[in-house]
C-alpha cells in the first residue's frame, strides 16, 4: 500500500509489525499521543473570556495551559505567578497561562519543554484564546504538519463563541466573525439570558447557514456543559447538508464514502484538490475506510497542508461509513464529489 | 532566571495514575515483577525487593485502583537480596544473591503460591560457592526451565565482576531443580584457553550475565546481556551446549552494563538496554537501543529511544538513565507489543516510546512520580516496569516509593 504524506510505508515493509502499520501505529483517537489543543475563537465581546475562565475553574479544566493573545483579558490579577518566566503564569487552580508572544509555535515549544522537564505542572491540554478579530485559520495551519508543533500537539476542538443579542447582525456584517464560525467544530451561543427567543433563533439560523455541521451549544449563565469542551466529533455520514454557497462563497458539506476506498486513488483526489484549490480549502476533515487497512483513517487538510493520515484502532462511533467534511470557499459539493468519483472509479 | 524543575508533584503525559501503594514502608523494589491468577479469580502482582530485609511482596491488583497487599516475606540474612523473580502457573521462582562471595544461602528458591497469602517453599537450588554470590536474575516462562544469571560452586572467574554466567535449570520436577546447561563468555573463567575479555577503561563492572530471555517464538534461542561484554544471541537447541550465534557490543566507547535484550520476532528487531549505575548520570549516556536483527549473526543498531536532556535530570538526585523495560514476557498475564516500548529511567520516571518507525522512535508518554517521602536520593528512582495483558502499567521505586499503578492513554 502506498502511504502518501508519510515515510512509514517502506520501514513497515522492512520491519513489519504484527498489525500492518503503513501509517504508523494505529491510534485510539485522531490526536494519537499528541497534546490536545482547544482553539476558542469569537468576535469582540462575544464572551470568550468568561467561558474560558469558567472552564479553568471547573474540574475538567484542571491542567489546562492557556495561551492568550492579549495579556490582561484572562484575569491575571488573581493568578499565582510561579517560576519567574516572563510569560508562564500558574493560575490558582493549577492552570497555566501564557501571554502569546509574536510566534505561537515558539510559545508552544517552550511550554512543551517546560512541561517535559517538570518546570510547570503536567499539561492535560492547551487552550488558545484568539483575539476577537483573529482569523483562526493560521493557527490551525500551525498544527497541520508532521514537523514542528504538529508532531507534538493536535487541535481537538475549534470552539466559536457568538452572542445571542447581536450575533446574527455581527455575522451579517463582519467577515472575520463568519470565518470564525465557518471553521468551528462547535459554536457556543452566549448571553442567551440577555436575548429573546427571536434573537436566539436568528443567531442559530445565521450559524447554520455558514456551518450546518457545527453543533450549537447554548451557554447558561456563562457556562456550557463539560461535554462541550470534549474533542469534536465528525458529523454522521448521512448528514444532509445543502452544500450551497453562502455569502463570500463559503460552503460546507459532507461527502459520504460508504465503502472502503483504494488509498492511492483517494490520495490522488486529495492531492488534485489541494493543488488546484488549496487556497480555497478552509478545512477538510474526515474518516475513511481504506482497502487493506484494519482501522479507519483520519484525513485532515487545512488549505494547502495535508496532515499525515492517522489510522485509528476502531471507528469512534457506531457509524462505520466513511465521510469527509469540506469547508471551503467557492467549492461546490457536486464538483468536489466528482473529483473523488472519477479517481476512485479508475 | 533558571526555572527549577518541580519534583514535589508528579509530571505526566499520556499516563494516568490509578493508585499508589507504599508496600507498608518497604517500598524499595528490584527488578522482579510478575502476575499470577488465583483459582478464585484474583490477580496477584509479585514484586522482588531490591534489598534486605524483605524478600518478596504479593499485591492483589484485581482492581488496579485499589491494590491490596496480601503477603510480604523476609529474607533470612541481611546481606541477601532477592532482586529477581518470576511466576509460572502456581510456582514462584526467586533469585537470591549475597553481598560477598562464599556467603549463603545463595541460589534460587521455588514456592508454591496457589494460596498467595501463604507461599510454601518447594525447593532450593544452591548456587553458592567460594567464588559465587548466587543468582542475580532469572527467567521462568515455560514451566520447565529457569534461565538465570548465576554463579556456581565450581566456577571461578579471573575478575571479580565476571562471576555470574548463563545457567539453564530443569525444574520440570520442581522439587528437584538441576542444571542442564551453561555458557559463559570465553576467557572469563579461570582455566579458559583464551585470555579474559579486555576491561573497559574507567569504571568497569565485569563481563557477566544479566538478563537471560527465552521466548516460545524461538525456543532454541536465548537472548543474554552480558554487562560489559555486550549482548549475545545463543543457540540453545542443545541445552547442554549453548553456542553463540550473534553478538553486539557498544563499549567502549560507551560505558558498558548491557542489561536486557528483548527481540521483536515478527519485525526482525531487538530492543537492548544499558543500565545506568552511577548517581548524577556520571555514566551518561546509558541508552535503549533499537537493533536490526533480521540477520541474527549481524545485529545492527539503527536508533536509540529519545530521552530528555541529561542536564535536566542528572542532578535531581540518584540515577538518571536507562534500566529496565517491559519485556513482552510470554505469560498470559503479560502485555505484548512490538510497536510500544516502556522503560524506567530512575529520576526521569517511566517513559513510553512508539517504535512503529524504528528509525525514528517517538516518545508518546511519561510519568514521573513526585519524590517519595523519605527518599534517600531526593528524587524518584523508578527501577522496573511491567504491563499486564489489560494494559495496566505497574512501576516501582528502587528505594522507598513502592508501587505505582498507571493507565496508558496513548
Amino acid at each position: 500500500m502506498s502511504s502518501r504524506w508519510t515515510s512509514e510505508a517502506l520501514t513497515d515493509r522492512l520491519f513489519p509489525a504484527a498489525r500492518p502499520a503503513p501509517f504508523g501505529r494505529a491510534q485510539k483517537r485522531p490526536r494519537g499521543a499528541r497534546v490536545p489543543v482547544i482553539v476558542v475563537t469569537g468576535f469582540l465581546g462575544a464572551g470568550k473570556t468568561t467561558l474560558v475562565k469558567r472552564f479553568l475553574a471547573s474540574p475538567e479544566g484542571t491542567g489546562t495551559a492557556v495561551i492568550v493573545n492579549e495579556f490582561g483579558e484572562i484575569g491575571i490579577d488573581d493568578a499565582l505567578l510561579r517560576g519567574a518566566t516572563d510569560k508562564t503564569v500558574l493560575l490558582g487552580n493549577g492552570c497555566l497561562c501564557c501571554a502569546s508572544r509574536s510566534d505561537l509555535e515558539t510559545t508552544l515549544q517552550e511550554l512543551l519543554a517546560d512541561a517535559r522537564l517538570g518546570r510547570v505542572p503536567s499539561m492535560a491540554r492547551v487552550l488558545i484564546e484568539t483575539s476577537g478579530l483573529a482569523d483562526p485559520l493560521p493557527i490551525l495551519q500551525s498544527f497541520v504538519s508532521d514537523r514542528g508543533i504538529g508532531r507534538e500537539m493536535a487541535v481537538d476542538l475549534v470552539l466559536a463563541v457568538v452572542d445571542a443579542v447581536d450575533g446574527a447582525a455581527m455575522l451579517a456584517v463582519a467577515p472575520e466573525a463568519r470565518r470564525q464560525v465557518a471553521l468551528a467544530d462547535r459554536v457556543v451561543v452566549s448571553k442567551r439570558d440577555l436575548a429573546d427567543t427571536d434573537a436566539e433563533n436568528a443567531v442559530r439560523a445565521a450559524i447554520a447557514a455558514i456551518n450546518p455541521q457545527a453543533e450549537i451549544v447554548v451557554a447558561q449563565g456563562g457556562e456550557i456543559p463539560a461535554s462541550a469542551w470534549a474533542a469534536s466529533e465528525l458529523p454522521r455520514s448521512d448528514f444532509l447538508a445543502s452544500g450551497a454557497l453562502h455569502s463570500e462563497g463559503v460552503s460546507s458539506f459532507v461527502l459520504p464514502f460508504p465503502r472502503p476506498v483504494a488509498w492511492p486513488a483517494f490520495a490522488q483526489a486529495i492531492d488534485a484538490l489541494v493543488a488546484l484549490r488549496g487556497a480555497d480549502i478552509l478545512r477538510m476533515k474526515g474518516l475513511v475506510a481504506v482497502e487493506g487497512l484494519a482501522g479507519p483513517l483520519v484525513v485532515q487538510v487545512v488549505r494547502h497542508l495535508v496532515h499525515p493520515p492517522v489510522e485509528l484502532t476502531d471507528w469512534p462511533d457506531g457509524d462505520r461509513a466513511g465521510r469527509l467534511v469540506v469547508i471551503g470557499r467557492g467549492l461546490e459539493r457536486d464538483r468536489v464529489a466528482a473529483v473523488f468519483d472519477a479517481l476512485l472509479a479508475l | 532566571m533558571t526555572v527549577m524543575p518541580r519534583t514535589d508533584i508528579p509530571v505526566a503525559r499520556n499516563f494516568k495514575l490509578l493508585s499508589h501503594h507504599e508496600l507498608d514502608g518497604f517500598g524499595g523494589i528490584g527488578e522482579g515483577m510478575s502476575i499470577s491468577l488465583t483459582k478464585d479469580g484474583r490477580r496477584i502482582l509479585w514484586l522482588a525487593h531490591e534489598s534486605a530485609p524483605k524478600n518478596f511482596t504479593g499485591v492483589d491488583v484485581t482492581d488496579p485502583k485499589h491494590p491490596k497487599m496480601v503477603v510480604q516475606t523476609a529474607l533470612p540474612q541481611p546481606y541477601m537480596r532477592s532482586n529477581s523473580l518470576e511466576v509460572c502457573g502456581d510456582i514462584l521462582a526467586v533469585a537470591y544473591q549475597c553481598k560477598e562471595k562464599g556467603q549463603t544461602p545463595a541460589g534460587m528458591e521455588l514456592f508454591d503460591i496457589s494460596v498467595p497469602e501463604s507461599p510454601r517453599s518447594i525447593a532450593f537450588f544452591d548456587a553458592s560457592g567460594p567464588h559465587s554470590r548466587g543468582v542475580h536474575q532469572l527467567w521462568f516462562c515455560d514451566g520447565e526451565y529457569v534461565h538465570m544469571a548465576a554463579g556456581a560452586a565450581d566456577f571461578e572467574s579471573h575478575y571479580k565482576g565476571d562471576d555470574q554466567f548463563y545457567r539453564i535449570i530443569d525444574v520440570r520436577n520442581p522439587s528437584k531443580p538441576h542444571e542442564v546447561g551453561r555458557w559463559w563468555m570465553p576467557g572469563t573463567r579461570v582455566g579458559d584457553s583464551v585470555p579474559p575479555p579486555e576491561r573497559l577503561p574507567g569504571k568497569h563492572a565485569g563481563c557477566r550475565a544479566h538478563n537471560t530471555n527465552v521466548y516460545p517464538d524461538r525456543p532454541d534461542r536465548a537472548y543474554v546481556c552480558y554487562v560489559d561484554g555486550g549482548m549475545f544471541i545463543l543457540d540453545i537447541s542443545d541445552k547442554a551446549n549453548p553456542k553463540p550465534v550473534g553478538h553486539w557490543a557498544n563499549s567502549p566507547p560507551y560505558h558498558g552494563f548491557m542489561h536486557t535484550a528483548v527481540p521483536l520476532f515478527d519485525r526482525g528487531l531487538m530492543i537492548v538496554t544499558d543500565e545506568s549505575t552511577s548517581d548524577a548520570a556520571a555514566d551518561w549516556p546509558k541508552l535503549i537501543w533499537v537493533l536490526d536483527i533480521r540477520d541474527e549473526s549481524r545485529p545492527v543498531p539503527i536508533s536509540t529511544l529519545p530521552l530528555p536532556p541529561v542536564e535536566a535530570f542528572a542532578n535531581r538526585g540518584g540515577r538518571y538513565g536507562s534500566h529496565n523495560i517491559h519485556e513482552n514476557t510470554p505469560h498470559p498475564t503479560s502485555w505484548k507489543s512490538d510497536t510500544i516500548v516502556l522503560g524506567t529511567f530512575y529520576s526521569a520516571g517511566v517513559r513510553a516510546f512508539d517504535i512503529s518507525n524504528p528509525y525514528q522512535p517517538q516518545e508518546v508518554g511519561y510519568y514521573i512520580p513526585e519524590t517519595p517521602a523519605g527518599s534517600p536520593k531526593g528524587a524518584i528512582q523508578l527501577n522496573d516496569v511491567f504491563v499486564d495483558e489489560r494494559g495496566i502499567v505497574y512501576t516501582v521505586d528502587r528505594f522507598v516509593g513502592g508501587l505505582y499503578v498507571l493507565e496508558m492513554d496513548f
